[in-house]
């Protein structure tokens, strides 16, 4: 048998698998040059009633989907409060909710966030929302990486 | 004077009526397009069907995007920037190369199995 035959069978089986991997890949997926779609800065803060300052956020921060009715947000919750404590600044989107729900939510769970959204699914949609709880960690205002579920220490650790 | 009448009255149920069959026909074209997005939170059905969060969410987003003049062309553009390609259970052709390679993959595979034939009658 030919052994040259193997090499471009090989090459060509890596090339398929390639190519299928990288015309699958979402494009929200290919972060490197994803900004945070400007809809989020758009909206005001429900507290403060307030746009989001940029120049208060710094280069480093993370924007946290949830939902007073998402249990997974519940588990992630505490991690928030410990990044919040570490001087992390937290956009918090809370994601077709009920108002007085999400405020006892708030209320009874703490606020790690620097700023809330409410957002009724225009900004879940913009920024390419599965479910929640979703995190984005946004670097220099370019989208790092998403993380989907609840979020790990593992998944910020380098970041600290 | 009564003619005048049954005429006004005739007109308006046409307008009535074409009124009524133009909502129809945008609001079946809609769902004719739900059934052809994914939801990713259950992959195999479309968020016509589906009814998680996600799903109602982005049938809602779509609607107010239809009502705000935009196309479905553009709408669907616009989701496959987002989500990518997997959002739409009719994935665009212009990926040739992997339409080809399966096409590729037998060509390679006949080849390997005639020079192994070749091999073996040789000997």
């Amino acid at each position: 048998m030919k052994k040259s035959l193997f090499i471009p069978f090989i090459g060509l089986f890596i090339l398929a698998t390639c190519a299928f991997y990288y015309f699958n890949q979402a494009p929200s997926q290919k972060l490197e040059t994803k900004q945070v779609p400007p809809v989020l800065f758009e909206a005001k803060d429900f507290y403060k009633n307030e746009l989001i300052d940029t120049q208060n956020l710094g280069d480093f921060y993370i924007i946290n989907f949830f939902a007073s009715w998402c249990k997974p947000c519940l588990a992630e919750h505490p991690l928030l409060m410990e990044l919040q404590s570490k001087g992390i600044k937290i956009i918090g989107v809370n994601f077709r909710d009920d108002e007085d729900n999400f405020i006892d939510w708030i209320e009874e769970n703490g606020n790690p966030f620097e700023y809330i959204i409410r957002d009724d699914g225009s900004i879940a949609y913009e920024m390419g929302l599965i479910g929640v709880p979703e995190t984005y960690f946004i670097n220099n205002k370019i989208i790092q990486k998403k993380i989907q579920g609840p979020l790990f220490y593992e998944d910020i650790e380098t970041y600290l | 004077m009564k003619i005048l009448k049954l005429t006004s009255n005739f007109l308006l149920v046409i307008f009535l009526l074409s009124l009524f069959s133009i909502g129809y026909s945008n609001e079946n074209k809609l769902n004719d397009y739900f059934k052809t997005i994914r939801c990713l939170v259950c992959e195999g059905q479309s968020i016509n069907e589906s009814d998680t969060e996600f799903a109602i969410n982005l049938k809602e987003q779509i609607k107010i995007k239809t009502n705000s003049g935009m196309s479905i062309k553009e709408i669907n553009q616009e989701l496959v920037e987002i989500y990518g390609e997997q959002i739409s259970f009719n994935p665009s052709k212009n990926h040739f190369l992997l339409w080809l390679m399966p096409l590729i993959l037998v060509l390679v595979i006949l080849m390997f199995i005639r020079n192994k034939l070749n091999f073996f009658y040789k000997k």
